[in-house]
């Protein structure tokens, strides 16, 4: 990450720390899982961290740095599991492509926490270009699920939010853990953080029935 | 101010090309490694290029732009942005050379659900195909043939599906699957053949 000093980021100081740098400690899983989670990871970030530019949203942007610690750690693990793997040339040549491809994942993952970044720090993209994209664009967003909603206990497929709505559920974020493409079967809990994609309208609607504000699904 | 606005729009419309191809990319990058495929790793390459030139005229535009002190920071958001879709780009283009340097054959690269059946293939849409004028989410591809809609191409543009974009007569889609969705993405595509 590169730090222009000047004095558009008092805040600076604050995002750094923001993260507790702790030590990683090796885990035998295999890379391929890892490889996997890295990769879903890293495109859901680039799709986070341009909708949170562009629509000027914290709440995304925390999203973003939020993943950007769990890429590191795969990165981390992703490594040292090739290490351990590792017994002789053709291991080593047969092995490199994973930590390649760990790193690429990592460099997206930075070049996402650097957009939000710019949100976090009030840096800003000029309104104008903003309105542009508000066009052109389909929103993204963050939902809690508050305890007296009522997706709480629904699985996906049960609500139909594509056809009902136009609204896609393209993460959940549970506690530390994130389910990427959620499956139809997934079921809902309180305190799951939704991250939605679909026309403003549908989103506003989902943000509505995820804190309770809204009691029943339109058909 | 009309002038002002229209300056905006040609800087918007530089700025989401940067962001769809290195979206693209990405996918295209990753897809390539999935499926061991040349073809795609080379398009991500070529893209890489393209971004190098999109970006440099994108920064021209934001600096030319006339803009006031007071704006300035506005702009400066915009020109990270640019050095980040940049940055995305790299990134792409370095897991695409993991496939063109031929690094991919061991199977710890084949990640989970992908097996070596898939294969990675490319239709034209017809103007009798029932899809033209569909956006993507009202097409249900994926449910229809089971093949995933990896990248469209529009003449000498290359767009990254999503499921409000438009398929129009011409386009060429680049999808992914098992075999057996081949031909039935072929039927929806053209028809009469």
């Amino acid at each position: 990450m590169v730090c222009y000093c000047g004095d558009f980021h008092p805040h600076w100081s604050v995002l750094r720390h923001m993260v507790k740098l702790e030590k990683i400690e090796y885990k035998p899983i295999p890379v391929r899982d890892l490889l996997v989670e890295i990769k879903d990871l890293s495109e859901l970030m680039i799709d986070l961290a341009y909708s949170a530019a562009l629509f000027d949203s914290k709440e995304l942007a925390e999203e973003v740095l939020e993943l950007e610690e769990r890429v590191d750690t795969l990165a981390y693990l992703i490594d040292m599991n090739v290490m351990i793997a590792v017994r002789d040339a053709q291991d080593a040549e047969l092995l490199l492509a994973a930590s390649i491809v760990a790193s690429a994942a990592d460099k997206i993952s930075d070049a996402a926490a650097d957009i939000a970044t710019i949100v976090l720090q009030n840096i800003g993209i000029h309104p104008i270009v903003r309105q542009a994209f508000e066009k052109v664009e389909e929103h993204l967003i963050r939902a809690k699920i508050e305890s007296n909603s009522i997706l709480v206990g629904t699985l996906l497929d049960e609500l139909e939010l594509a056809a009902r709505i136009g609204v896609d559920i393209i993460a959940i974020r549970r506690n530390k853990e994130w389910i990427i493409n959620p499956k139809e079967r997934e079921k809902l809990e309180e305190g799951d953080v939704l991250i939605a994609r679909g026309a403003p309208h549908g989103i506003d609607e989902l943000k509505g029935l995820a804190e309770g504000t809204i009691r029943k699904l339109e058909d | 101010m009309a002038k002002k606005k229209e300056q905006f729009k040609v800087i918007v419309d530089k700025l989401a090309e940067l962001k769809d191809t290195s979206e693209l990319m990405i996918d295209l990058a990753y897809s390539s490694l999935l499926l061991n495929n040349r073809h795609l790793a080379e398009e991500v390459q070529a893209l890489e290029e393209h971004m190098d030139e999109l970006h440099t005229k994108f920064e021209q535009l934001v600096l030319s732009s006339g803009f006031k002190p007071e704006e300035s920071k506005d702009f400066l958001g915009l020109i990270r942005l640019g050095v980040t879709t940049e940055q995305i780009a790299d990134a792409g283009a370095e897991i695409a050379e993991v496939v063109l340097r031929g690094l991919t054959p061991h199977p710890i690269l084949k990640l989970a659900i992908e097996e070596a059946e898939e294969t990675v293939t490319r239709v034209q849409i017809s103007p009798q195909s029932s899809l033209v004028g569909k956006t993507l989410r009202q097409a249900q591809i994926h449910e229809e043939t089971g093949m995933w809609i990896l990248a469209i191409r529009r003449g000498n543009v290359w767009l990254r599906p999503k499921p409000n974009t438009i398929i129009n007569q011409g386009d060429v889609l680049i999808a992914s699957g098992y075999a057996e969705g081949e031909e039935d993405l072929e039927k929806l595509s053209s028809p009469n053949e």
